[in-house]
C-alpha cells in the first residue's frame, strides 16, 4: 500500500522537518514494514512549467515545430511534435538533466541539449507518458503534450511544486499488515506515527445526516452483513474532482475518474473504509443485501459477466443485483456518465464471505482485499462523515433527500484484564504506568484500574479479531515502547541431562560416511513423482498417494520409493558425467497402515528412506554393482549399527534378472539394491549410462548405544599371503567357493582368511569358465611360519579347489 | 707423467661431475688396485730419484683430491631420496580426493544443529503428511485463513475434505511439529524441528514448491523475548563465524504473540547497504516470537505459567544469502555442477 507523508499530515501533525528515514525506520520497527520511501520530487528535478511564446514551422520536418518556450526567465527553442501547440499554451518542460521515458516506454533517459534534424533544441516538451502522468493528464492522441494552462503556475515552476507533488510516498509491504484492518487507510497510520511520537490525532468531524425521509434498506443476511447506511444525494453531477483530489489519488497509485467515483476512493484510501455509489435512477424501490441466487447473473464495472452462486452476497434493488457485495459495483448501476443523484453505500460486510467470493471470481479489488482483513463496522460512520463534507464542498447545492441506516448488533468492545505483574514478567522490566496509558490511550485503547490489575477496554478498530487477549496488549505497549528499548535478558534454563538422540546421530552418521568416504553426492528431490518414471519403476500406481492439486497434471503421486526421482536425477547428470554416485534421504508415503500416533489424527505410513545410486557406463555394471555392495555391505560397520545380511527375497520390479539383492535384518527385508534393467532405464529415459539402485528403510536400521569397536591383540609374528589362480565354471559363485577353502573354522587355524583378488573371463580362458583368484591368508600366534609350512597350507587348499571345487588350479 | 696423472686427474673430474655419477666405479676406475692411478704409480721405479718424490706427492695429491671429490659426491647423494628422478614436475596437480558432499541445505541445517545442541536443545521430526488439525486447527489460524485454501497447500486426494482430522496435507510449514513435540514430552521445551516443507505456488527464482525450514521453540515458566534476541544472536553468531547483529521489529503470525520479524545485519556489507539487502543493510531471515496462548492451550500447557521463544529460519534464504545462490529452485535441481561447489 503507497502512503501519502501529505495526507498523514491531514490528521497528525507530524513536525516539517520530520526525518522521512526515521520515521520509515520506527514505523518498521513498531507497526507495518516500510519497504521504500519515495521523495516524489525527485522524479521530476529540472522539469518545470514553460510557456509557449511562438510556434514556429522546423525548415526540415512537417510534423515538427519550433517552439519558443519561457522556461522561467529565459525564451527557448524547443522542437516538438505535438499535436496541441498554440502559442500561450502552459507545457511540461524537460530541461537538460531531467529524466523521461522515451514515448513512455523503456528505462528514463537524461535530456541533452541536441539537435532535431537540425534545430538546436532546449529541452522537450513532454506528453503525459514520457513523465508518467498519463493517468493524470489523458491524452486523447499520441501526440497531445500536456496542457497546464489552467494552472496558475507561473512558467519556470518546478512540475513538482505546479502539480503537488511535493510528498513523500511511503511503500508499505502489505503482507505486514494483513492482520490489522484499522491500517488500511491513511487515518490509521496516522494513528501509529501519533502513538511512536506522542502526537495528538485529529478527529474526522462528524457530518450532519439529518434527514426525515428514511431509505428503505433491508438486510436479508445480517451475519454476513453487519451495517448498511444508504442515503439518497441528489443534486450532483459527473465532473472532473478538484486536481488537489485528484494528485493525491494518484500519487497512491489510483487513477482518477471523475469526482463521485473519486471522491468513494478518497474515502476508502483516508479512512480505510470501501464505499460505493450507486446512479440512484437505476435503483429500483429499495436495497436488499441478500444471497444471489444460483446462476444469477450480473455484470461487474470491470466487464466481468457473472453466473453467480448461493454463496455469494449481492446489493439488489427490486429488479436483482446491482453490485457484488464487497467486492464490486455493477456496470448497469453504478454511476454513469449522466449521473446526477446516488445512492451511497457505506457498509459492512463479514470478512470469509467477501474473500471467498473475491477468490471464487478471481476479482480482489482494494474493496475486497479491505474488507477480507475485518474492518468494524463503527467505521462507516467516519466514512459517511467524510464523503458527505466532501460532496458538500464539491456540490454546494446537493441534498440528503433519504437515509437509513440498519445496524441491527452492535459490535461488542474486547475488555481484557492485564495483571500488571504478569505484564512486567512477560516484559522483562516495569514500564512506567503514564508511558502504558499514554501509548494505549493514542491508539485508542481505554484503560483502568483495579489494584493490580489493568482494564483494557479495546476500541472497535483493534476489536474485529486483531486484539483479543492479554497477550496482545503486551505486544502493544511492548512495540510502542520500542522493541530496542528493552534490555537483553540473560537466558536461564536449567541442566536436564545430555542430549542424546542414537537416531538421529546414525542418519547423520550414514550421510556422512556417504559423502565423505564413500565420495557420493547428496541431493533434494520433490516429493511428487513424474508419471513415466513411476510406470517405469512401480509395478502400478495401487496405495500410491495422490495429490488433488497437482503442480503439473503428470506429477499428482506422491514418492512411494525414492528411486523414481532419483532415476530423474540421474538423467538430469547423464550428460554431463561418465560416472557419478549420488544419494538422498528423504520420506516416502504409502496409502496404508493409517496410525494414530498423535491424537486427533490418522496419518498413512511414512517411512524415512535412504536411496542410492551408482552411476557408470554399461561396461562397468558389474563393478558398479560391486561398489554399491561395498559402500552398502560396509555401512554398518562404519556407522556403528546393527549388521544387516544380503539376500535374495524377492527380485526388486525394476532390477536385472541376476544382479539384485535384498538387505536383511533379523529376517525382515529392510532394503532392494539392483542392476537397473533394460525396461526400466528405457522408461526413465536413461539413454548412455547405467546404475545400480538401493533403497533402503532407514527407520528400520538399529544405532548402537555408543561407539563399537573390537580390539584383538596383533599378532608378533608375520602374516604371510598366497595367491592361487584357478579355473571354474563360470557360473560358480564366490559364496561357494570361500566356504568351500576355508571350511569349518577351529582354533589355532593358520588358513586364517580367503580373500577375493580377481575374476577374469575372456580371452585365453576356455567358454563356459573363469579364472579366480583367491589371497590366503596365513599365520600363526605362536611363530614365525617357515616356508614349508606356508607351502603346506596353500597346498591344502589347492587340493580342495581341485576336489571340493572340481577346479583347475593354474598358478600359484 | 706428470701428464698423465694430470690426464686422470681431470678425467675423474670429468666423470664426477654427471649428476647421477657412479661412484663406486670411478673410485674402482682410478683409485682401485687396479685402477689407472695405482698404473702410475706403480711405473714410479722407471722414474729418476730426482722425479720420484715430486711425482709420489703429485700422484698423491690427485688421489686425495678425487677422494674427496668422491666423499662430497656421496654426500650429496646421501641428501637426495629414493625413487625420484632429477626432472621430476612438482607443479603436477595433486591426485584428486573423493569430491562427494552433503547437500547445501544439509550442511546448513547441521551447522545450526550443532549450534543448538550446545545449548541444550532437542532435535525433533514430524511426519510431512499432516492433517488439517496439526497443520492450522491448532496453530491459531483462523477458519478461512488463506494459507488454508489449495492454492496455497497440497491436499491429498481423496482426503481434500471433511473435518480437520480427515483432511490430510503436505505440511505447508513445520509449526505442527511444534505441538507434537509438546504433546508427548514434559516442559520445560527446548527443541529443533527442521524439514521439508511443501506450498502450492508458481516458482520462480525466489520461490519454490519444496523447502526447507528450520524451526526451534523453547518453552519455559519465565522466558522474556528480549532472552530470544540474545539466544538468536548466539546463534547466528557460532554458525557464521563472527558477530551477527540481529534486531526485532514489528511482525505477526498467527501462533505468535507478540511476532517479530528479526532481521540480521547484512553480511555481505557489514550492514553498510548493498544490492544483497536492497540498501538497508539489515536482512529479514526469520519470523519468531511468543507462542500464542492457543498453541500452548493445544498442547496442554496453561499460558499463564508457560511462555517461551520460537523463531523459523528459512534455511533455503541463509543458504542463499550464505553464499550469494540466486536462484531457489537450484537446491531441488538434482545438478551435481551446482550441489559438488559446497563442502
Amino acid at each position: 500500500m503507497k502512503v501519502s507523508l501529505n495526507w498523514i499530515k491531514d490528521f497528525v501533525r507530524l513536525p516539517d522537518d520530520a526525518d522521512m528515514k526515521k520515521l520509515a525506520y520506527d514505523l518498521t520497527m513498531s507497526t507495518v514494514e516500510v519497504e521504500d520511501v519515495e521523495e516524489l520530487e525527485r522524479r521530476y528535478e529540472n522539469i518545470v512549467v514553460g510557456e509557449i511564446k511562438e510556434v514556429l514551422p522546423h525548415p526540415n520536418a512537417d510534423k515538427l515545430r519550433i517552439c519558443r518556450t519561457d522556461v522561467g526567465g529565459e525564451v527557448k527553442d524547443i522542437v516538438c511534435g505535438g499535436s496541441n501547440l498554440e502559442p500561450g499554451m502552459k507545457v511540461v518542460v524537460a530541461c537538460p538533466g531531467a529524466l523521461v521515458r522515451w514515448h513512455g516506454e523503456g528505462e528514463p533517459v537524461e535530456i541533452k541539449n541536441a539537435k532535431l534534424r537540425g534545430v538546436e533544441s532546449f529541452g522537450m516538451i513532454c506528453a503525459a507518458v514520457e513523465i508518467g502522468m498519463e493517468d493524470l493528464f489523458p491524452a486523447t492522441d499520441d501526440h497531445e503534450i500536456v496542457d497546464l494552462s489552467a494552472f496558475d503556475a507561473p512558467a519556470g515552476t518546478p512540475i513538482a511544486e505546479a502539480l503537488d507533488l511535493c510528498d513523500y510516498i511511503l511503500e508499505i509491504d502489505n503482507k505486514s499488515m494483513t492482520n490489522r484492518p484499522d491500517l488500511w487507510g491513511h487515518y490509521g497510520i496516522a494513528r501509529e506515527i501519533a502513538a511512536l511520537y506522542d502526537l495528538p490525532l485529529e478527529p474526522i468531524p462528524a457530518a450532519d445526516v439529518s434527514c426525515d425521509t428514511p431509505f428503505d434498506v433491508r438486510i436479508l443476511d445480517e451475519e454476513r452483513c453487519p451495517r448498511y447506511i444508504g442515503s439518497r444525494i441528489e443534486g450532483l453531477s459527473v465532473k472532473p474532482s478538484p486536481f488537489k483530489m485528484q494528485t493525491r489519488l494518484w500519487r497512491v497509485g489510483l487513477r482518477p475518474i471523475n469526482a463521485l467515483v473519486d471522491v468513494t476512493n478518497y474515502v476508502m484510501l483516508a479512512v480505510g473504509q470501501p464505499t460505493h455509489a450507486f446512479d440512484a435512477t437505476h435503483i429500483k424501490d429499495h436495497i436488499e443485501v441478500r444471497r444471489a441466487a444460483d446462476g444469477e447473473a450480473l455484470g461487474l464495472l470491470n466487464d466481468k459477466e457473472l453466473k453467480l452462486s448461493s454463496d455469494d452476497l449481492v446489493i439488489a434493488d427490486a429488479e436483482g443485483a446491482v453490485a457484488l457485495a464487497g467486492v464490486m459495483g455493477g456496470a448497469k448501476d453504478s454511476v454513469l456518465p449522466d449521473t446526477t443523484s446516488v445512492i451511497l453505500e457505506v457498509a459492512n460486510f463479514e470478512s470469509r464471505g467477501v474473500r471467498r467470493t473475491a477468490l471464487r471470481y478471481d476479482n480482489r479489488t482494494e474493496s475486497s482485499s479491505r474488507y477480507e482483513k475485518a474492518i468494524d463496522p463503527e467505521r462507516c460512520d467516519a466514512a459517511l462523515s467524510m464523503a458527505l463534507s466532501i460532496f458538500r464542498e464539491l456540490y454546494p447545492e446537493m441534498k440528503i433527500t433519504a437515509y437509513s441506516d440498519k445496524y441491527p448488533t452492535k459490535l461488542v468492545k474486547k475488555e481484557i484484564d492485564v495483571p500488571l505483574e504478569w505484564l512486567d514478567r512477560r516484559l522483562g522490566m516495569r514500564i512506567p504506568k503514564e508511558i502504558v496509558e499514554r501509548k494505549l490511550g493514542t491508539m485508542g485503547f481505554e484503560v483502568t484500574y483495579t489494584d493490580d490489575t489493568m482494564h483494557v477496554v479495546v476500541p472497535t478498530w483493534r476489536s474485529t479479531g486483531d486484539v483479543g487477549i492479554k497477550a496482545d496488549i503486551m505486544e502493544e505497549v511492548a512495540r510502542m515502547y520500542g522493541y530496542e528499548n528493552f534490555e537483553a535478558s540473560e537466558i536461564t534454563t536449567s541442566f536436564d541431562g545430555a542430549i542424546n538422540q542414537l537416531d538421529r546421530d546414525l542418519v547423520r552418521r550414514i550421510k556422512e560416511y556417504l559423502a565423505f568416504r564413500c565420495d557420493m553426492q547428496e541431493i533434494f528431490t520433490y516429493p511428487w513423482m513424474s508419471d513415466e518414471f513411476v510406470a517405469a519403476l512401480t509395478p502400478s500406481t495401487d496405495g500410491i498417494l495422490a495429490l488433488s492439486t497437482p503442480p503439473s497434471p503428470t506429477e499428482k503421486y506422491l514418492r512411494s520409493s525414492l528411486l523414481p526421482n532419483i532415476c530423474r536425477a540421474i538423467v538430469k547428470n547423464e550428460h554431463s558425467f561418465d560416472a557419478f554416485d549420488i544419494f538422498e534421504d528423504a520420506k516416502v508415503f504409502l496409502d496404508r497402515d493409517y496410525t494414530n500416533e498423535y491424537p486427533h489424527e490418522s496419518l498413512p505410513k511414512q517411512e524415512r528412506h535412504l536411496g542410492l545410486a551408482f552411476v557408470g557406463r554399461p561396461e562397468n555394471a558389474e563393478r558398479l554393482f560391486r561398489r554399491a555392495k561395498g559402500v552398502v555391505g560396509s555401512m554398518p560397520r562404519y556407522t556403528h549399527m546393527e549388521g544387516y545380511t544380503f539376500e535374495r527375497v524377492e527380485k526388486p520390479y525394476w532390477a536385472d534378472e541376476v544382479a539384485w539383492l535384498n538387505i536383511c535384518l533379523d529376517g525382515k527385508k529392510i532394503g532392494d539394491m539392483g542392476l537397473l534393467s533394460r525396461k526400466a532405464a528405457v522408461g526413465c529415459g536413461i539413454k548412455v549410462l547405467t546404475a545400480v539402485l538401493v533403497e533402503l528403510d532407514l527407520d528400520s536400521l538399529v544405532p548402537f548405544k555408543s561407539r563399537t569397536n573390537r580390539f584383538e591383540r596383533v599378532s608378533d609374528f608375520p602374516e604371510n599371503t598366497f595367491d592361487i589362480s584357478f579355473l571354474i565354471d563360470s557360473d560358480a559363485k564366490w559364496a561357494d567357493i570361500h566356504d568351500a577353502i576355508i571350511g569349518k573354522k577351529a582354533e589355532g587355524d593358520l588358513l586364517r582368511e580367503v580373500l577375493f583378488v580377481d575374476e577374469y573371463k575372456g580371452r585365453q580362458i576356455p567358454a563356459g569358465k573363469k579364472s579366480v583368484t583367491v589371497r590366503l591368508v596365513i599365520g600363526s600366534d605362536e611363530k614365525t611360519l617357515t616356508g614349508d609350512e606356508i607351502e603346506s597350507v596353500a597346498s591344502g587348499v589347492m587340493r580342495k579347489i581341485t576336489h571340493k571345487l572340481n577346479a583347475d588350479v593354474r598358478t600359484k | 707423467m706428470k701428464d698423465v696423472l694430470q690426464k686422470i686427474k681431470a678425467e675423474a673430474i670429468e666423470a664426477l661431475s654427471s649428476r647421477d655419477a657412479d661412484l663406486e666405479a670411478i673410485r674402482i676406475k682410478y683409485l682401485g688396485k687396479k685402477g689407472e692411478l695405482t698404473g702410475v704409480l706403480r711405473g714410479m721405479g722407471q722414474l729418476s730419484p730426482e722425479e720420484r718424490p715430486k711425482i709420489g706427492q703429485l700422484a698423491n695429491e690427485v688421489r686425495s683430491e678425487i677422494e674427496e671429490l668422491l666423499r662430497k659426491k656421496k654426500e650429496e647423494y646421501e641428501l637426495r631420496a629414493f625413487g625420484i628422478s632429477p626432472d621430476f614436475d612438482y607443479t603436477l596437480p595433486g591426485d584428486e580426493v573423493p569430491s562427494g558432499g552433503l547437500h547445501p541445505i544439509t550442511q546448513m541445517c547441521y551447522d545450526l544443529n550443532d549450534a543448538f545442541r550446545s545449548m541444550g536443545f532437542e532435535i525433533f521430526g514430524g511426519p510431512e503428511i499432516t492433517s488439517e488439525y496439526y497443520a492450522f486447527d491448532n496453530l491459531n489460524f483462523p477458519p478461512n485463513h488463506p494459507a488454508r485454501e489449495s492454492m496455497d497447500t497440497y491436499w491429498l486426494e481423496g482426503h481434500d475434505s471433511g473435518s480437520a482430522s480427515d483432511k490430510l496435507c503436505l505440511r505447508p510449514h513445520l509449526t505442527g511439529d511444534s505441538v507434537r513435540y509438546m504433546a508427548t514430552h514434559k516442559p520445560p521445551y527446548r527443541f529443533v524441528y527442521p524439514g521439508h516443507v511443501y506450498r502450492n505456488e508458481t516458482t520462480d527464482a525466489r520461490h519454490e514448491r519444496a523447502f526447507f525450514q528450520y524451526e526451534a521453540l523453547i518453552v519455559d515458566k519465565d522466558f522474556t523475548f528480549t532472552a530470544g534476541k540474545v539466544m538468536i544472536k548466539s546463534i547466528l553468531s557460532k554458525v557464521f563465524g563472527r558477530d551477527v547483529p540481529v534486531r526485532m521489529r514489528a511482525g505477526f503470525f498467527p501462533f505468535v504473540e507478540p511476532g517479530f520479524e528479526i532481521d540480521m545485519g547484512c553480511l555481505v556489507c557489514g550492514g553498510k547497504g548493498c544490492s544483497v539487502c536492497k540498501h538497508v543493510g539489515w536482512i529479514e531471515i526469520m519470523p519468531g516470537g511468543t507462542p500464542h496462548p492457543n498453541v500452548l492451550r493445544a498442547a496442554g500447557l496453561d499460558p499463564d505459567e508457560y511462555t517461551g521463544f520460537y523463531v523459523n529460519i528459512g534455511l533455503d534464504r541463509l543458504v542463499m544469502m550464505r553464499y550469494g545462490v540466486d536462484d531457489v529452485r537450484l537446491f531441488h535441481g538434482t545438478d551435481l555442477k551446482f550441489l559438488k561447489q559446497f563442502h
